[in-house]
């Protein structure tokens, strides 16, 4: 089913929890909302849903308008951040409330589907349990199973890896992901953890403040991001960032600042170029070079191991810029290194809006 | 839902007595009077602790033959008034936990004009006191035909019971978290079925908490059908020991005491059996 947003706003009194969101999601395809805490992720969802009534603006389930219809005609499954097990019901009951809301469904019909949907998230053991009798892991599968059983034919998800330990977090990523293409089922997830959106979704929409900022697929968010703000949240450890004079030379532009200087092969066209700008680039983009050599010069100023590399800061002038580091690099604080940088992988932005620059 | 409640490690078996041996010392002299006056009632006179005379059931001969006790003859016969009672405490206890739920509700979940104000005048009115209404609701009963009726009084109790309900319920549903509802919402239930099947199981401790202490408030409630039932027939037990302890000079202690007991043998019973549910309503809350 696809679903389209078209300037779906919301208000609560003077606070603008979402502003003007327009969103296509194609059928089948899972896309994940992504931003920090308080930008109108939970907000867009549950209007979705249909708790919250959008102050204006418009929601299409395929080609039908359904922001009108309540929550329980609109053919969605929700799992909540909190999971929202009915704590007075055994696992078995929880999966099939949905069923039992519809009279079409035979009793025997809805035991199958139950034992059916729990079988699909391995939770069939545990069917006779409380919620309060279930890990944090087993909960948050009952409630996927409770949100599938129905054969909804959308999927939301708020959050649904946030209350889980760093290694279930890891395996649910793989299992729900295998589970939305498995199912075929349009999906929504919101997530405030970029390295869950980049690794699960089709495409990801990177929200600020109510206010979209991006949406694509997680390779050209992060190969180039539309503005500072995406380039900032996107990508582990995140990108560098300072600020630079640009000036012509040979026909080209030449970004300089205290202790660094840079060709740029494709940089802004024309005579339009900026005199400043904010330069961006990611430490995978950046490599540590004998002194003297490369485009900038420092010193080291920590090193940390992470096992398959290693993140050293580099003290430039005034700044410090991350990079990674092969496992065998050796280095010790203060000494003189030089640096490398990656001439396809630079990041312009303009210094007062954010927006790319090229 | 079994609790399981784990000793800590380390705790032996005396730290964890004192508490009891605090609590009963503390209780001691309201059971030594419950006992006496249980006992008492089985013998003719008691001086302090000595029962003079045989064992007897004298006392309790109001149950199988009233006209014999001389301080009943001219009162409503005891088994129709404790029927009576029964049907007060019970019609009060039921519809107002009804209406205390469903306003709770409403003031936990919905927001709509005069929500604030009302709330307040839902506990203003809780602590006024119902004595200054009285001739007030007199006026009213009279309008509406129900003064000196069962149906009156049950009118008026409830009412008076609703703003502790409604406050009590209000932070039971206050308790239960949003996404429980909206998942209910969104799981295909409308708003009466998520009320019925989500949120009621949820604050059932707080119904039959509510449900036991109206019983106990009507059963107690004196001045209401004193004043509002004032022809025999239709009164309450309350009225009748009072009767007979405002009676004056001539008092039958005897009788008293198995009067007395009769007539809080059920609250005492009701407390025994639910005093876990009692406790929540302190307590609150969602149990899993
Ligand atoms: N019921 C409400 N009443 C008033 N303001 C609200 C309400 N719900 C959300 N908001 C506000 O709207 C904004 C967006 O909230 P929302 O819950 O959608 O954030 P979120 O992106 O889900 O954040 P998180 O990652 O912390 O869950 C916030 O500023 C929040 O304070
Ligand atoms: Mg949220």
């Amino acid at each position: 089913m696809r679903v389209a947003l078209r300037g779906l706003t919301k208000k609560f009194g003077e606070v603008v929890g979402v502003h003007e969101l327009d969103l296509e999601i194609r059928s089948g395809e899972f896309v994940a909302l992504l931003g920090p805490s308080g930008c109108g992720k939970t907000t867009t969802l549950l209007m979705v849903a249909g708790i919250y009534r959008p102050t204006s603006g418009q929601i299409f389930f395929g080609d039908r308008r359904i922001d009108h219809l309540l929550p329980k005609e609109r053919g969605i499954g929700m799992v909540f951040q909190s999971y929202a097990l009915y704590p007075h019901m055994t696992v078995a009951e929880n999966i099939g409330f949905p069923l039992e809301l519809r009279r079409s469904v035979s009793n025997e019909e809805r035991e199958r589907r139950v034992r059916e949907a729990a079988a699909l998230v391995q939770v069939d053991a545990l069917l006779d349990r409380r919620p309060a009798q279930l890990s944090g892991g087993q909960q948050q599968r009952v409630a996927l199973a409770r949100a599938l059983v129905k054969r909804p034919d959308i999927l939301l998800l708020d959050e649904p890896l946030s209350n889980l330990d760093a290694r279930l977090r890891h395996e649910m990523r793989g299992e729900i992901k295998r589970l939305q293409k498995e199912v075929g089922i349009t999906a929504i997830f919101v997530t405030h953890d970029q390295l869950e959106a980049l690794t699960m979704a089709d495409r990801v929409a990177l929200m600020r403040d109510g206010v979209l900022q991006a949406y694509a697929t997680p390779t050209e968010l992060y190969a180039r991001p539309v503005n500072q703000f995406v380039a900032e949240f996107i990508g582990t450890p995140p990108m560098n960032f300072f600020a630079a004079d640009l000036a012509p030379r040979n026909g080209s532009l030449v970004a300089r600042t205290e202790g660094i200087e840079l060709a740029l092969p494709a940089g802004p066209r024309g005579a339009k170029a900026p005199p400043t700008a904010t330069v961006g680039i990611r430490p995978e983009h950046l490599a540590i070079v004998a002194p003297g050599q490369g485009e900038a010069s420092g010193e080291v100023y920590v090193v940390e191991p992470m096992g398959r590399e290693q993140i050293v800061d580099v003290q430039v002038g005034e700044r410090r810029l991350r990079v990674i580091a092969p496992p065998g690099f050796v280095a010790k604080i203060g000494e003189r290194v030089g640096l490398r940088f990656a001439p396809e992988q630079l990041h312009l932005f303009d210094p007062a809006s954010g927006a790319r620059l090229a | 839902m079994a609790t399981v409640v784990e000793r800590p490690p380390g705790s032996g078996r005396w730290p964890s007595l004192v508490p009891y041996v605090v609590l009963a010392v503390g209780t001691l002299p309201i059971a030594v009077l419950y006992a006496w006056l249980l006992y008492s009632s089985f013998f003719l006179r008691v001086e302090g602790f000595t029962p003079i005379g045989p064992f007897t059931l004298e006392n309790w001969r109001f149950l199988w033959d009233p006209l014999s006790v001389p301080e009943l003859r001219n009162r409503p016969p005891i088994i129709p008034l404790t029927i009576n009672t029964f049907i007060f405490a019970t019609v009060t206890s039921l519809v107002g936990v009804l209406i205390s739920s469903m306003a709770g509700y409403a003031f936990s979940r919905l927001r709509f004009k005069g929500r604030r104000m009302m709330l307040g005048g839902v506990l203003l009115l809780h602590s006024f006191p119902s004595v200054t209404l009285l001739i007030a609701l007199f006026v009213v009963l009279r309008t509406l035909g129900l003064y000196d009726k069962l149906a009156g009084v049950i009118l008026v109790q409830t009412a008076f019971a609703l703003p502790f309900g409604i406050w009590i319920m209000k932070g039971f549903f206050d308790n239960v978290p949003w996404d429980l509802e909206m998942s209910a919402l969104v799981d295909g239930a409308g708003r009466l079925r998520t009320w019925w099947r989500i949120m009621l199981p949820l604050v059932k401790p707080g119904l039959l908490a509510l449900t036991v202490l109206l019983f106990v408030e009507g059963w107690n409630q004196f001045l209401l059908p004193f004043v509002f039932m004032p022809s025999g027939s239709q009164q309450t037990l309350s009225t009748l020991v009072r009767g007979i302890l405002g009676e004056g000079r001539f008092v039958d202690y005897g009788l008293l005491t198995a009067v007395g007991l009769y007539y809080i043998a059920p609250v005492l019973a009701l407390f025994v059996f639910a005093q876990d549910q009692l406790m929540r309503i302190y307590a609150g809350g969602v149990k899993g």
